[in-house]
């Protein structure tokens, strides 16, 4: 009899289909592990058992009891428990009171340390973990605020746990005491989710693994049926049937170029990108690809090593920094990062080279008028007049307004941070062939990219990240689904 | 677990900022002022400035929640005229207009949670607009005049001795700071408060009534300010429409000077009790030094900024250190 069954369970976030008829179910003493790409669905779905986020549509099953809709506190109460990627703790609590947090132990309104302290310390020795359970959580390290989650999770009565990414910050060793601490749960009889993109941690610790892809469950199998390749192509199997521009080959002169690079969580970055080049940045969610950009357009201080740009070393003190030495960047987050949303076109094409077009601290508006005109024609963009207010443009025509801003600033290397994320299919192509555009005119482009499809559409070569660190790099002859997928999820 | 034991001075002053100003302070004027440190000099301190400690225990935990109250000040002066015209105008017994004078004072505080909850907007936003409101309130009410000779009866709390000796202003106000430092420190209601200030999600996500909880420490606060009032216009025997403004600036700054943290949900009661009894110090010893009332606000001002500052400063550290941790796992793993 399974603990837990899903049903059909759909979630629509407006405009994207976050979870489309998910089904499975997981019998008690087993461990799942759950896997997908980035945006695969998986923590949407872990946040939707747990009533932390409500869904649209089906049903879960827990135990024998149906509901179609689930509150946190009825979830808890039913013994679904959830250890979050990003940690629920209370820095300035201890250690017992957070893994005791909402429960009432000893009377009603004092609460009896003594007696936390001692079942904290019960759950600990269990799994024979030294922590000082009167410490306040925000002196622990990583590790430990982690098995801190874990004894949380597990202090009440609990069925089923799902584990979010927990080894992400966990060293090997580390990892090794809380895959204990899973194996002597899943003997008590627990049900176990676990969610990792570490391949390898899957086959040392789970019974069977489903597999998930654009918020759809792909199947569900039997570890013993399972190899690393074939749950690769499991999770990338999507056809490629996109059209992307062609590309011409580009010019060995290298643009810019990062040697030894540590800073903002990043460490020994090497990276060359060539003139008219589009280098493709591959990776998992938090595997540092938009901290290293960060640090390329001066928005972060590189700590260590070296960044040329044409040969010359430089040093950015700031965005501005960035933008003087012809670096410019389009940030993921178009609406709050890239745009002035509730500003005009015009205003936003020319808002980064205001003083140049300037005379005595004025704003010259004839060539404002002159040089948004420029652009719109030259990008197509799509609207009436200069004068229209961008938050009435659509998702493709708001992105090229951002590319006109950066490019009024005569840019030489562009980060494009997630291209078309939030555009649709048709304005899409627009983009792709904008960049193509921009690289015959010998502009180099570095593309930070979660679209698998696009990463490798688009890119010349591809250079993967993970964990702070490049996994590797892979030439325009041998890309592949599952060679960036090999090096993104190597450990 | 390694010896943690070890004894850090560094931290030791860090922990306890507050603490620290405070015995320099004292130190400072026994040196130069000769009748500091009589039994009737710090009785006399403490009794004036009995209300501000009240109201820093009730706001402690309105700051220690993340939430501001600029609204105070207002709040507390508009209350002290609705009492003084309660007493003299309806001529109202003392032992009925205390309790209303407090329990106005929950009312209001519970309106601007409620309007922060319903609207979606922190107590910080909605509070500059009652605070206004209040503004014009305590001037419409008081019709800009002063209320002069309140009752001996209402005049009790805020003027008499006990024994002869001990205000009692100061007893009330360190009992009700032991109550609240026990509701603080040991019951859930509490702990709840410092985990609703250092983590709302984690607090919901644990079965936590938020807007409860919200609502309960407007009670707290609104309790407070009321007695805090009660005691102020007793002690100066008279109600005007500014007798209460600025508490809040001073009160906020005690508070940060004592350690909690400007996000919330860090700090002790003790801590916030030193970092008043500092602004109180600094405000009294400014006025014996003769110094201009107007260099006195740029002082305090000044004193404010510090103790954000410090709070920050520590951190953007911790946060750096976290992400040098982090890169040296990293590297660590790659090599």
């Amino acid at each position: 009899m399974s603990i837990l069954k899903v049903e059909n369970l759909t979630k629509r976030y407006p405009g994207v289909v976050a979870l489309d008829q998910v089904s499975f179910e997981i019998e008690p003493g087993e461990i799942r592990g759950l896997i997908g790409e980035n945006g695969a669905g998986k923590s949407t779905i872990i946040k939707s058992i747990a009533g932390a986020i409500s869904f649209d549509e089906g049903k879960l099953i827990i135990d024998g009891r149906e509901y179609t809709s689930i509150a946190p506190t009825e979830a808890i109460k039913q013994g679904i428990s959830v250890i979050y990627q990003e940690f629920n703790l209370i820095p300035s609590m201890t250690v017992a009171e957070n893994i005791f947090l909402g429960e009432r132990i000893g009377s009603k309104f004092k609460v009896d340390f003594k007696e936390m302290n001692r079942k904290a310390r019960e759950i600990f020795d269990r799994f024979g973990v030294e922590i000082d359970t009167t410490a306040p959580v925000g002196s622990l390290s990583t590790a430990q605020m982690q098995l801190v989650e874990i004894a949380k999770a597990i202090s009440k009565d609990v069925k089923v746990l799902f584990m979010d990414e927990p080894s992400a910050s966990l060293s090997v060793s580390e990892t090794k005491v809380m895959f204990e601490i899973v194996r002597a749960l899943k003997k008590d009889g627990l049900a176990i989710v676990y969610v990792s993109h570490r391949l390898e941690e899957l086959f040392e610790i789970c019974d069977s693994v489903t597999v998930m892809r654009d918020g759809h469950t792909i199947e569900t199998r039997k570890i013993e049926d399972l190899d690393r390749h074939t749950l690769i192509k499991l999770m990338v199997g999507r056809e490629l049937n996109e059209t992307y521009p062609e590309r011409i080959p580009v010019s060995d002169e290298v643009v810019l170029e990062l040697k030894n690079v540590y800073g903002n969580g990043d460490v020994g970055i090497d990276l060359k990108l060539h003139r008219g080049e589009i280098l493709g940045l591959g990776g998992l969610v938090g595997c540092g690809r938009t901290e290293l950009a960060k640090m390329i357009y001066g928005a972060v201080p590189i700590e260590r090593g070296e960044m040329l740009l044409f040969g010359e070393p430089v040093r950015l003190s700031s965005p501005a920094d960035a933008i003087e030495k012809g670096i410019g960047l389009i940030p993921e987050d178009r609406k709050t990062e890239g745009v002035f949303i509730d500003f005009p076109i015009d205003w936003n094409v020319v808002v980064q080279c205001l003083r140049k077009i300037s005379k005595n601290s004025v704003v010259d508006t004839g060539k404002m008028d002159e040089i948004s005109k420029r652009y719109i024609g030259e990008m197509k963009i799509a609207t009436p007049s200069p004068h229209q207010l961008v938050k009435n443009l659509s998702g493709g025509n708001q992105q090229k307004v951002v590319v006109a801003k950066v490019l009024a600033t005569h840019t030489k290397v562009i980060i494009f941070d997630e291209p078309t994320r939030g555009i649709d299919v048709g304005a899409k192509q627009e983009i792709y062939r904008l960049m193509n555009d921009l690289t015959k005119q010998g502009i180099s482009i570095l593309m930070i990219s979660s679209d698998m499809e696009e990463l490798l559409g688009m890119s010349d070569r591809i250079v993967v990240l993970n964990e702070g660190a490049i996994a590797g790099e892979i030439e325009k002859a041998e890309f592949s689904q599952i060679a960036v997928m090999e090096l993104a999820s190597s450990n | 677990m390694e010896n943690k034991k070890k004894f850090d001075i560094g931290k030791l002053i860090s922990d306890n900022v507050a603490w620290f100003v405070l015995l320099i302070l004292v130190v400072f004027f026994g040196i130069f002022s000769e009748n500091f440190f009589s039994f009737r000099n710090i009785m006399n301190l403490l009794s004036q400035n009995a209300y501000l400690l009240i109201a820093a225990t009730g706001i402690t935990f309105v700051m220690m929640s993340s939430g501001m109250d600029l609204s105070v000040g207002y709040v507390m002066s508009t209350i002290g005229i609705v009492g003084a015209k309660l007493l003299m105008d309806a001529g109202l017994p003392t032992l009925v207009v205390i309790p209303i004078m407090i329990l106005l004072t929950i009312a209001i505080e519970l309106l601007n949670t409620f309007l922060s909850i319903k609207l979606n907007l922190t107590l910080l936003v909605v509070t500059i607009a009652t605070m206004t409101i209040f503004q014009g309130a305590t001037y419409i009410i008081s019709e800009s005049k002063t209320i002069n000779n309140l009752p001996d009866s209402f005049k009790f709390l805020g003027q008499k001795y006990l024994f002869n000796s001990i205000p009692i202003a100061v007893i009330i106000m360190v009992v009700l700071f032991l109550i609240m430092s026990f509701v603080l420190n040991k019951t859930y209601f509490g702990r709840y408060v410092y985990a609703l200030g250092g983590n709302p999600e984690a607090a919901r996500l644990a079965g936590i009534n938020i807007n409860k909880m919200r609502y309960m420490i407007a009670v707290i606060e609104g309790l407070f300010i009321g007695i805090a009032v009660v005691l102020l216009i007793g002690r100066l025997g008279s109600a005007v429409s500014t007798v209460g403004v600025g508490t809040e600036f001073s009160v906020m700054t005690g508070i940060f000077l004592g350690g909690v943290s400007i996000r919330g949900g860090e700090g002790k009661l003790s801590g916030v009790f030193a970092g008043i009894l500092c602004i109180a110090l600094l405000t009294n010893g400014m006025q014996l030094a003769g110094i201009n009332i107007y260099y006195q606000y740029v002082v305090r001002g000044l004193i404010l900024l510090a103790a954000i500052g410090y709070d920050v400063y520590q951190l953007n550290r911790r946060n750096n250190m976290k992400k040098k941790k982090l890169e040296e796992a990293r590297e660590a793993k790659r090599s």
